[in-house]
């Protein structure tokens, strides 16, 4: 016979029934904390650094030709090409006379025939 | 992240994002874990609303802290939190003990603890019982009890939050019943438990 002062085995069961149908709600403070703490503890949001831009465009071409100095003989160079251009022959044989010496003033300036022996070969086709 | 696919993003991701940055990750990691951390919380504590919610807000905050450094894998976001509610229960119980051990003329343990769960929480005298009963036990068969009869989880699942074998939880739980029982007797008329019932 069961003494009626125990707690049996279903009256403990129905008990955990009642403390389950009771479950602690969250109210809107606690949540409102916990998310606070969440706002506070959170890492930066990591953002993809942009390579650096040491040289602007003009600055990579300086780079290229050697930088100032470069950019110098270059000067010199594009200088030198443009009195070529405009230069008549003659100033040029001024040139070459003041390297050559005066012979080279002599030699015509047409066409010279280095291999006059092969005219017969290059006629026949 | 869109807020109706992110029901579907499983808690180590939702860790991930969160300590990424990722704006919305701590609301839905907050919406499913804080109601059980709280739950569990206020019953390991005898029902004391406000401790609960102190113990509720702890343990959030140490995912918060951890989530940087969490290891993909290892354990289920669901159990580390009870691990950390358990232990920040323990402590907050054995400073109870304390406090209530260095009064001459306190009165019983019991009826201070019964006080203050009907101070802060609408509960029935059989709720309040059991809160009262549970209080009793040692502190592992309480919390294998409270695991087990009303948090739901599976004899394996408190395994792993205890860090012991399933053997252990079954017969922590068996003992666990019966201190609640012996805490009991006498109460059934009290309880309102009629003949046959």
């Amino acid at each position: 016979m069961r003494k009626e002062a125990e707690m049996t085995k279903n009256d403990l069961d129905d008990l955990f029934a009642a403390v389950r149908q009771q479950p602690a709600t969250v109210s809107d403070g606690l949540m409102a904390r916990v998310l606070e703490d969440a706002a506070a503890n959170q890492p930066a949001l990591a953002v993809m650094a942009k390579p650096k831009r040491r040289q602007g465009f003009l600055a990579g071409l300086l780079a290229a030709i050697g930088g100032a100095g470069g950019l110098a003989g270059l000067s010199t160079a594009a200088i030198a090409g443009v009195w070529f251009g405009f230069a008549q022959p003659t100033a040029l044989t001024t040139v070459t006379d003041s390297i050559w010496g005066t012979e080279a003033s002599t030699i015509s300036t047409d066409t010279v025939n280095i291999m006059p022996g092969l005219d017969d070969y290059l006629i026949e086709g | 992240m869109p807020f109706d696919q992110a029901s579907d993003v499983p808690d180590e991701a939702l860790l991930v994002l969160y300590a990424n940055g990722d704006p919305a990750a701590a609301r839905e990691l907050a919406a499913r874990h804080l109601p059980r951390v709280m739950g569990f919380a206020a019953r390991m504590l005898g029902g004391d609303r406000a401790e609960a919610e102190d113990v509720a807000q702890e343990a959030m905050l140490r995912l918060w802290r951890i989530a940087p450094e969490w290891r993909q894998g290892e354990a289920k976001v669901s159990t580390w939190l009870y691990r950390v509610v358990t232990n920040l229960c323990t402590d907050r119980l054995r400073g109870r003990k304390r406090r209530s051990a260095v009064g001459l003329e306190d009165a019983p343990e019991v009826a201070d603890d019964a006080r203050s769960v009907e101070a802060v929480m609408v509960e029935n005298d059989r709720v309040t019982a059991l809160y009262a009963a549970l209080e009793t036990l040692p502190d592992r068969q309480r919390q294998a009890v409270i695991l087990r009869h009303i948090e739901g989880l599976t004899n394996p699942e408190i395994a792993d939050v205890m860090d012991v074998g399933v053997e252990a939880v079954e017969s922590l739980t068996a003992r666990g019943k019966r201190s609640l029982t012996a805490a009991m007797a006498g109460q059934r008329e009290v309880l309102g438990y009629e003949e046959g019932s």
